[in-house]
C-alpha cells in the first residue's frame, strides 16, 4: 500500500522530460565537446530521465524500501555482465 | 489509496504481511525486473560489442533520422503521461477520464509503433538491414565512398534492429494489452476508484517500455 | 485451526463441476500442473536416457554396430554404426534434453508447482492462469527440440552450449533448420522459465497462511524460492542470447562474427552469466528437498535451520559473480579469471556448511532408512563427491589441463545425477501419495536406490580418472590419440555400468506406473511429518483448504520432549500456542 501522499505534479515532471530530452538533442549535436565528456552527459541526462519516470510515473518514490530493492537489484547484475564483457578488450 | 481500495485488490482469504502489495502488481514488479535484465542482455551486447569493435562507429544522423525518432521519443514520453492521468483519474473515481487518457496512451503507442515501421522500411529501402549494408543500396555506396566505416556496419546493423526490434516488439504487447482492458473493461465501465488494479499494472509495463526507450534512444541514436 | 484431524474436516473440496478438459488439461490447479510436469520431465529423462545409451555405446564399443542401430537412418548411422556427425547431436541432445527438459522441470516445473501452495497454507498459485501457460509453453517447447532431431540434417551439434560461431553457422556445423530449432525451443522454454518464476516468487511473498513467517518456511520452500529469482534473472539473459543466435542464423548478423567484428567470447559470457546461476537453479532445489527428507528420516530437526537459509542465500548471491570459471581457457582477460577463481572457491563454503548441517541432522537421530531418506543420504553423499571434485576446477592451473575432459563430465554427472537427481527420486517416492492417494512400493523402491547407487558409482567414479589421464570430452573416438588408446578399457567398463544403470531405472518406472493404479492406499500422512500438506487427504481436493490453515511452529519439530509423539505438525495448536499477531484485512 502507498504511504498517504501528496500526488506528484505529472504535467510539472513532462516539462522536465521535455526540456531533458531538447537539452540531450542539443548537446548530441551543436556542442563542439570531445566525445566522451558527450557520453557522459548525454548517459546523465538519460539516466535522469529514467529515474523521473521510475520515482514519479511507477511511484517507486512512494512505495514500501523493499518494492524499490526489487526494482532495483537486476540493475547491477546487468551492469556486472556488462564490464566483465568490457574488461575482455582492455588488456 | 483508501482502506476500501486496498481491501478490494487483497488476496480473498488472511494471509501473512507480504510486501504490502497486492499481487497482480508485485508479479508485474518481479516480471519487470526479469525484464531488466533480458534489454541488459541487448543492450549490453551492444555496449560490449561497440566498446571492443575495432574501428569507428558511424557518425550520429548519418543512417538513421534523428529527428522524426526525437519526435517519437516525445510522442512516447507524452503516452507515459496520459497513461499515468489515466491511472489518476480511475484513482480520483472519474470512469470517463480514465476512458480518455487511457485511449490517448493506446493512439500515442500506436503511432509510436507506426513510425518505427515506418523507419525501418525507410532503412531497408537505404540499404540498412540487419546484417549491415546490402550490396549495391544507397549506404552501401557511402560506405565505398568513406562516409560511413566499413569495419562496423555489420554490427551496427545487428545492434540496432536487435534492440530496437524488440523494444518495438513489447511496445507492440502493451498497445494491444491497454487495447484488450479498454475494450473488456474500461469501456463498460468496470474500473471503479476501488478496483483498478489492471490499469495500474499494465501502466507499470508501459512505463518500464518508456524507460527502456530512453536510455536506447540516447545510446543508440544519439551517441 | 485446531488438532490434525480437525483440520482434514476443514478441507473437504468445495463442489468441484470443472469439466474433464478443465480438471486435467488445461488445468489451472497447480497440483494438476505439478503432475502434468513430472509426466512431462520424466519422458525427457528418459529421452536423455536413450541419447546416452548411444553415447556409451559408441565409446564403449566403438565402430560396432550399436543393437537398434538399423533403426536410425543411413545419414546417422550406417549399418548401426554411429557417425561423427550423430555423435556430436547424441552429446549436444543428451545435455540439452537432460538439462533444461528433465532436470529443471523436475525440480522446479513439479516440486515449485505442487509444493509451494500446499506447504506455505495457499489456494493456488497466486495466478493460476498464468502457471497453465508456463506448462503449456514448456510443453511447446519440447514438442520443438523433439521436433528438431528428425530434421533432415538432424539436430543441433555444437554442445549443449552451443558456442557460437560453430552454432552460428551452417559451414561449419553441417546444420541449419536443427540449430534454429534449438534456438527457437530454447527461447520458448526461457517465456515458460520466466513466468514460473514470478507465479513462484509472488506466492511465496504474499500468500502465506497466517502463522508462516519467513523462518517457519520449510527449506524446500526457501530453496524453490530463491532458486525462483535466480531463474527469473537469468534465463532472460539465456533468452537474450538464443534470440541474438537465431538472428545469427537467419539473419545474418554479426553478433559473434570476429570477421565482422563480432565477439566470440560475447557468447560465452552471456551464455556462462546464465549458465552459472543455472546449475544452481539445479542444485538448491534438491538441497532443499534433502532437508525435509533427512529431518523427517532423523526424526530430528534441521541442525542449523537458520544457517541452512542463509548458505541458500549465500550461494545464490555468489553464484552471479564466479561465471567465468567456465572460460578459465578460452583465452579471456586474465584478471578477470583470477577474479573469478577467487569468488569460486569462496561458494564452497556455504555448501560446505550445508553439507555438515545434514551430518548433524543425522547425527543421534533415530534414523527411518525409509526409501526417501536413503535418497536423501545418497544426496549428501553424492553431492560432497561432486562438490570437491569441483574445488580442483575453481583453481585456475588445475583447470587449465581438466577443463573439457572427462573429469568434468564426472563433475557434472555427481552433482546432477548423483545430487539433483537422487533428490528427485527421494521427492517422487516422498510426495507420490499426496499427488496420487497411493504409496509407492517400498521394497522394490529400496532395490531400485541400490542398484541406482552400485551402477551409477561403477558408471562415473572412472569418470575422474579418465579425465586426469587427458581423456577429452565430446570426442567420438578416443583410439585416434595413442595416449588414449590404453583407457578403451575404462571405457567399456563405464559403458557396460551406463547401460546396467539405466536398466535399473525400470524398476523405479514400473513401481512408479503401477503404484499409480495399483499401489497401496495412501493415509493421510504416511511419512508422520510436520509439513501442511500432510493435514490435506491424499490426494488433496481442489482448492486445497476452504479456509487457510494457521501455523503455529516450523516445520522441523521432530522428537519433542514431553510430546507422545515424535513429530509435532506445523498446524497442531498446543494450549501454549498463541494466535498469530492477524488480522483479516490483508497488512493494511
Amino acid at each position: 500500500m502507498e504511504t498517504a501522499h501528496k500526488r506528484p505534479n505529472y504535467i510539472l515532471i513532462w516539462v522536465y522530460l521535455a526540456v531533458l530530452t531538447a537539452l540531450e538533442l542539443g548537446l548530441a549535436f551543436e556542442l563542439p565537446i570531445s566525445k566522451n565528456v558527450k557520453l557522459a552527459l548525454l548517459l546523465f541526462l538519460a539516466i535522469w530521465k529514467a529515474l523521473l519516470v521510475g520515482l514519479y510515473f511507477m511511484h517507486l518514490k512512494f512505495e514500501r524500501w523493499n518494492l524499490r530493492i526489487l526494482a532495483i537489484v537486476p540493475i547491477p547484475l546487468a551492469l556486472i555482465l556488462i564490464a566483465a564483457g568490457m574488461s575482455e578488450h582492455i588488456w | 489509496m483508501t482502506q476500501a481500495m486496498a481491501d478490494a485488490m487483497r488476496p480473498p482469504f488472511p494471509a501473512e504481511r507480504g510486501l504490502d502489495v497486492y499481487n497482480k502488481k508485485l508479479g508485474m514488479w518481479i516480471f519487470l525486473a526479469s525484464e531488466v535484465m533480458f534489454f541488459g542482455a541487448l543492450i549490453g551486447s551492444y555496449v560490449i560489442l561497440r566498446f571492443g569493435a575495432a574501428g569507428d562507429w558511424a557518425k550520429p544522423g548519418v543512417v538513421l533520422n534523428i529527428k522524426i525518432t526525437a519526435f517519437n521519443t516525445f510522442l512516447l514520453i507524452c503516452s507515459s503521461v496520459s497513461m499515468v492521468k489515466a491511472y489518476a483519474a480511475i484513482q480520483d473515481g472519474y470512469p470517463d477520464k480514465l476512458r480518455f487518457w487511457l485511449l490517448m496512451t493506446i493512439l500515442g503507442g500506436a503511432c509510436f509503433v507506426g513510425i518505427q515501421v515506418f523507419e525501418y522500411i525507410h532503412l531497408v529501402e537505404h540499404g540498412f538491414v540487419p546484417s549491415g549494408v546490402r550490396e549495391g543500396s544507397e549506404l552501401a555506396e557511402m560506405v565505398a565512398a568513406g562516409s560511413l566505416p566499413a569495419a562496423t556496419m555489420g554490427l551496427y546493423g545487428s545492434t540496432f534492429f536487435t534492440m530496437t526490434g524488440f523494444h518495438g516488439f513489447h511496445v507492440t504487447c502493451g498497445v494491444l494489452s491497454m487495447l484488450y482492458l479498454y475494450v473488456t473493461k474500461a469501456l463498460p465501465g468496470k474500473y471503479t476508484a476501488q478496483d483498478f488494479a489492471g490499469i495500474e499494472v499494465v501502466g507499470l509495463y508501459w512505463h518500464f517500455v518508456d524507460l527502456v526507450w530512453i536510455i536506447l534512444f540516447t545510446i543508440v541514436y544519439l551517441v | 485451526m485446531t488438532t490434525v484431524a480437525a483440520a482434514s474436516h476443514t478441507a473437504h473440496a468445495h463442489h468441484d463441476d470443472r469439466s474433464f478438459i478443465k480438471k486435467y488439461i488445461f488445468s489451472t490447479d497447480h497440483k494438476i500442473i505439478g503432475i502434468q510436469f513430472l509426466f512431462l520431465s520424466l519422458f525427457f529423462l528418459l529421452v536423455g536416457g536413450f541419447l546416452a545409451m548411444q553415447i556409451r555405446w559408441q565409446l564403449g564399443f566403438p565402430g560396432k554396430p550399436m543393437p537398434g542401430g538399423s533403426l536410425l537412418p543411413e545419414t546417422m548411422a550406417p549399418g548401426g554404426v554411429i557417425l561423427p556427425e550423430y555423435y556430436i547431436q547424441l552429446v549436444t541432445m543428451h545435455g540439452t534434453f537432460m538439462v533444461f527438459f528433465a532436470i529443471m522441470l523436475l525440480l522446479v516445473g513439479v516440486y515449485a508447482n505442487f509444493l509451494i501452495p500446499l506447504k506455505i497454507g495457499a489456494h493456488d498459485m497466486a495466478f493460476p492462469r498464468i502457471n497453465m501457460a508456463s506448462f503449456w509453453s514448456a510443453f511447446a517447447a519440447g514438442g520443438v527440440m523433439l521436433a528438431s532431431m528428425y530434421v533432415p540434417e538432424g539436430a543441433a551439434r555444437a554442445g549443449w552450449t552451443m558456442y557460437a560461431p560453430l552454432s552460428a553457422r551452417e559451414d561449419l556445423s553441417g546444420a541449419a533448420l536443427g540449430q534454429q530449432l534449438w534456438s527457437v525451443s530454447i527461447i520458448l522454454f526461457g517465456l515458460s522459465s520466466v513466468l514460473g518464476s514470478l507465479n513462484y516468487i509472488t506466492t511465496v511473498i504474499n500468500n502465506r497462511a497466517p502463522g508462516m513467517t519467513w523462518f517457519r518456511m520449510p527449506l524446500s520452500i526457501w530453496a524453490l524460492f530463491i532458486t525462483a529469482i535466480l531463474g527469473l534473472l537469468a534465463v532472460p539473459v539465456l533468452a537474450g542470447a538464443a534470440i541474438m543466435l537465431l538472428f545469427e542464423q537467419v539473419l545474418g548478423t554479426h553478433f559473434f562474427d570476429p570477421a565482422a567484428g563480432g565477439q566470440v567470447l560475447l557468447w560465452q559470457h552471456l551464455f556462462w552469466f546464465f549458465g552459472h546461476p543455472e546449475v544452481y537453479i539445479l542444485i538448491l532445489p534438491a538441497m532443499g528437498i534433502a532437508s525435509d527428507l533427512i529431518a523427517n528420516g532423523s526424526r530430528k530437526p534441521i541442525f542449523g535451520y537458520h544457517s541452512m537459509v542463509f548458505a541458500i542465500c549465500g550461494i545464490a548471491f555468489l553464484g552471479w559473480i564466479v561465471w567465468g570459471h567456465h572460460m578459465f581457457v578460452s583465452g579471456m582477460n586474465p584478471t578477470l579469471g583470477s577474479s573469478f577463481m577467487v569468488s569460486t572457491l569462496l561458494i564452497a563454503v556455504p555448501s560446505a556448511i550445508k553439507v555438515f548441517n545434514w551430518m548433524g541432522t543425522m547425527w543421534r537421530g533415530n534414523l527411518r532408512f525409509h526409501v526417501p531418506m536413503l535418497h536423501g543420504v545418497g544426496f549428501v553423499a553424492m553431492f560432497t563427491i561432486g562438490g570437491l571434485s569441483g574445488i580442483f576446477m575453481a583453481a585456475t592451473p588445475v583447470d587449465m589441463f581438466i577443463h573439457d575432459t572427462y573429469f568434468i563430465v564426472a563433475h557434472i554427472h555427481y552433482v546432477l545425477f548423483g545430487g539433483s537427481l537422487f533428490a528427485i527420486f527421494g521427492a517422487i517416492v516422498y510426495w507420490f501419495p499426496k499427488m496420487f492417494g497411493r504409496m509407492m512400493n517400498e521394497g522394490w523402491g529400496k532395490v531400485h536406490f541400490w542398484l541406482t547407487m552400485l551402477f551409477y558409482n561403477m558408471t562415473f567414479f572412472p569418470m575422474h580418472n579418465l579425465g586426469m589421464a587427458g581423456h577429452m570430452r565430446r570426442l567420438y573416438d578416443p583410439n585416434i590419440y595413442d595416449f588414449l588408446k590404453p583407457l578403451q578399457p575404462l571405457n567399456t567398463f563405464i559403458s557396460i555400468s551406463a547401460f546396467l544403470l539405466f536398466g535399473s531405472q525400470i524398476i523405479f518406472f514400473v513401481n512408479f506406473w503401477w503404484s499409480m493404479f495399483k499401489g497401496k492406499k495412501a493415509p493421510l500422512n504416511p511419512w508422520e511429518d510436520n509439513g501442511l500438506e500432510w493435514t490435506l487427504p491424499s490426494p488433496a481436493p481442489h482448492g486445497n483448504w476452504e479456509t487457510p490453515p494457521t501455523v503455529y511452529r516450523g516445520p522441523y519439530e521432530f522428537s519433542v520432549p514431553g510430546m507422545s509423539e515424535d513429530y509435532l505438525p506445523q498446524t497442531k495448536k498446543l494450549p501454549t500456542d498463541r494466535e498469530p499477531a492477524m488480522t483479516p484485512a490483508h497488512g493494511h
